[in-house]
């Protein structure tokens, strides 16, 4: 039993989710150690899988799974694999116990749709049920919950990425920053060994695979290059032996494919490929079509064989990752495995292989990232300098060009954050707009790659061809997201347009969806934005004194005075009731400690040239303090399995 | 864009110390990566973010042999576009073709170690191109039509190993 001292006036714990497309983990950081929350499941490991009700209820995790077979079409499983595609995404043909809903118009197309009888729901909105769910938990155990990092698959596209980040939103979480799983989990490994060097982290979950070649040098994991399949993993396997099932249970047509024994061969399969981990052979007992039960036998070397294809797979992409970081397996100091599907015995062996030695799994390769999730959402939210996390783009950014092709502006594994700027030209006398296509992937033609916005500019005054100049500039935040502006510069008439997201969703839509979500609606709603302003105002309160008690040799004449003037008044409205108030002065803050800021931040920049330490000596020595404190308790942990 | 040297606080030489370079490039992002500035006000993140975009871009170009030899040509007034170079050495050029045949032959029969012995031998042919540009950029005056011309073989070599690396995705 938890020692019950809540202390209001305490800051909220950050935590970190891994959405998973099996299972999801909610995990925080306490006396500086990662620990997974229990969920309503009581235990770490929610299953993935979302009941809708008749009644409107929603339930979520193992007593979701219960109604797999029974209700099949209401009850939805790997989610994660919808997120962000399109309705005619050739994942929805798959084999699988969904039931799509049919597009009727433009906008339905844009994202996948299930049919669940009495309504239609979106992956985004199953994926938050999930995080509520989550955060639900984390909120009984922790009373005063903060912001959130949510991991996504390193080969997450934009506009997955932008999905996974919707659904964290409609779940009404503030989302810190999305983070790439193999990048989670080598941070939960690197604070835990401290030792520099180069590592591949192998990570086969139910639904994705990635893999990310990084270093580790002086507390910056820099990501060399990464490289995966977002639609490749453990429920692959459970596909392959199910097709086998369906075979020796008589359905073998469309017919005899229903929901239900498709959902019942599927879960078949996966616990005999579970059963497969310890024991050479298995039997499964399904009804066949005849109505008599039939038994089938596996065996371990049928179910490897069944899965080498999907090995070989992940070995091209482990190549390709290799040579795109410029290194040999050889040269790597260690790999590590990540995801449920890693503990099969043959991917084990075929991972061995491909690199030439013993992948390390000592911590459980299934919390690993949760764990990482919970430490980037810990060192965010106390603005730690201790570590920090380089990583890259994964998949090359482009605009098609005339001919179909594409124009590269930003290649694959780029360091995040990363910008570019393409200039264009009109190619037609009087032409008043132009229309670009933002894409992303490395195939030749525009057509077979992600398409993730379409946008056009209009108004350019009538000029000969070639006269008019239009500038786009790409933006790669740290999260891995896109953001585009484009201006039309010859005609001094600047025109910044930002680009609507042919995926995901608008603001208002986000918004519409969680006063929805809420009992009283409106009147939640304007709670609850009163409740994040001051969260997000604290923050800046915390930050901005920090920056007073660092940099006040910095201020010009008046200057400080006028800060901490706003920083008292902000500080006031925090406790009033007001969130446009509090709006208001952290506005103002933003304003008067902007040029302070510039200079702040020029004399880092200066340091950092100069090669000195950033922030004084005694800052550091506690950082340090607090990675070797986090050392001791997880070897310690570690010894006492 | 600004020059990246002295975005990165180098001076503008293209025999640059790497391992320098990697250090410094990972001191400017503890000091601008937008992980630090969680919490500050917009404004402050958003200049930030800009200053960090530009690091992670200078970082780029420089421990590229290409792009440091653009960024030195840039700032002796000669900027560099692939369509303004000067002509390619006729004989060079033949070679060249007669290379990208081989290639397209080796890709057709998915002959890997014939697309492998190929790249070797373009990869020691880079070494002499990033040598001849040092060389230039090291004379006093620096050799301008020299670097040029040294710049215009390494793309060639470049854009050939680039497409080995496509017919290594391709074939696995």
């Amino acid at each position: 039993m938890l020692l019950d001292i809540y202390d209001p006036k305490a800051p909220p714990t950050p935590i970190g989710i891994d959405l998973g497309t099996t299972n999801s983990i909610v995990a925080y950081v306490s006396d500086q150690r990662p620990v997974a929350l229990v969920t309503c499941d009581g235990a770490p490991l929610l299953p993935s899988v979302v009941h809708f009700a008749a009644d409107g209820a929603v339930i979520v995790g193992r007593s979701a799974k219960a109604y797999a077979t029974r209700e099949p079409a209401r009850t939805l499983a790997s989610v994660k694999r919808f997120m962000g595609k399109s309705a005619d995404d050739e994942e929805t043909r798959r084999l699988g116990a969904y039931r799509f809903a049919a597009a009727e118009s433009e906008s339905d197309r844009r994202v996948v749709r299930f049919d669940l009888g009495s309504r239609v729901v979106t992956p985004v909105e199953v994926a938050a049920e999930i995080l509520k769910s989550l955060a639900k938990s984390a909120v009984d155990q922790l009373r005063r919950v903060g912001g959130v990092v949510i991991t996504v698959p390193a080969y997450f596209d934009d506009a997955q990425r932008q999905a996974t980040r919707d659904a964290g939103r409609v779940a009404g979480l503030e989302v810190l920053r999305l983070l790439n799983e193999p990048t989670a989990a080598a941070l939960a490994y690197g604070l835990e060994s401290r030792k520099n060097g180069c590592f591949a982290v192998y990570d086969l979950g139910g639904g994705t695979f990635d893999v990310t070649i990084l270093s580790l040098e002086d507390g910056v994991f820099q990501v060399r290059s990464t490289g995966g399949d977002s639609a490749l993993g453990g429920d692959d396997m459970d596909r392959a032996l199910a097709e086998r099932l369906l075979a020796a249970m008589g359905a073998t047509d469309a017919a005899t494919r229903t929901p239900e024994v498709v959902s019942l061969a599927l879960s078949s399969a996966r616990e005999a490929k579970h059963a497969l981990t310890d024991a050479e052979r298995t039997a499964v007992t399904l009804p066949s079509r005849g109505g008599a039960d039939v038994t089938i036998e596996v065996t371990r070397a049928e179910l490897d064989e069944l899965i080498l294809p999907l090995l070989e797979r992940t070995g091209r992409a482990c190549r390709r990752a290799l040579r795109d970081a410029g290194l040999e397996a050889r040269e790597l100091d260690g790999v590590i495995l990540v995801g449920g599907a890693t503990r099969v015995p043959r991917v084990r062996r075929y991972v061995a292989e491909l690199f030439s030695r013993e992948p390390l799994s000592d911590i459980d390769p299934e919390l690993v990232v949760a764990y990482g999730a919970a430490i980037q959402a810990d060192l965010l939210s106390r603005s730690s300098d201790e570590v920090l996390l380089l990583d890259v783009l994964p998949l090359s950014l482009g605009i098609e060009t005339m001919g179909g092709g594409v124009d590269k502006i930003l290649p694959r594994n780029t360091t995040i954050p990363a910008g570019a700027r393409a200039t264009f030209t009109t190619y037609a006398d009087n032409q008043t707009g132009f229309e670009l296509h933002v894409v992303q992937g490395e195939r030749e033609l525009a057509a077979d790659c992600r398409s993730l916005a379409r946008f056009s500019l209009k108004g350019v005054p009538p000029m000969p061809a070639g006269m008019a100049r239009l500038e786009v500039e790409f933006h790669v935040d740290e999260n891995g997201l896109l953001a585009v502006t484009a201006r039309e510069t010859q005609t001094g008439i600047a025109q910044r347009v930002e680009v609507r997201p042919s995926h995901g969703l608008t603001d208002e839509e986000v918004e519409r969806m969680l006063i929805d979500a809420l009992d009283h609606g409106e009147e939640d709603f304007e709670a609850r934005r009163l409740a994040d302003a001051r969260v997000e105002a604290e923050r800046l309160l915390l930050a901005t004194r920090r920056a007073l008690e660092m940099d006040r040799d910095l201020f010009e004449a008046g200057e400080g005075e006028r800060v901490e003037a706003v920083v008292a008044a902000l500080a006031s409205a925090v406790a009033g009731q007001s969130a446009a108030a509090i709006q208001a002065r952290s506005d103002e803050l933003d304003r008067v400690t902007h040029a302070w800021a510039g200079r702040r931040m020029n004399r880092a920049v200066q340091a950092a040239i100069e090669g000195r330490a950033v922030t004084d000596v005694e800052r550091r020595v506690e950082g340090a303090a607090g990675v070797d404190a986090h050392v001791a308790a997880h070897s310690a942990a570690r010894e006492s399995r | 864009m600004t020059d990246p040297f002295a975005t990165l606080g180098f001076e503008p030489v293209f025999d640059l110390d790497l391992a320098l370079l990697e250090r410094r490039h990972r001191d400017l992002s503890r000091a601008l990566h937008p992980d630090r500035y969680a919490g500050r006000p917009a404004t402050e993140r958003r200049d930030a973010l800009g200053r960090a975009i530009e690091v992670n871009h200078a970082f780029r170009r420089l421990k590229d042999p290409i792009g440091r030899a653009e960024a030195l040509l840039e700032r002796h007034g000669h900027p560099v576009r692939e369509t303004g170079a000067p002509p390619a050495d006729p004989a060079m050029l033949m070679e060249v073709l007669e290379r990208r045949e081989a290639l397209g032959a080796a890709r057709e029969k998915q002959d890997l170690e014939t697309v492998r012995r190929l790249a070797e031998g373009v990869a020691e042919r880079e070494k002499v191109s990033i040598a001849a540009l040092a060389r230039a950029f090291a004379a006093s005056p620096p050799d301008v039509g020299g670097a040029e011309a040294a710049l215009g073989e390494l793309r060639y070599h470049r854009r050939f190993l680039d497409e080995v690396g496509a017919i290594e995705d391709e074939i696995g």
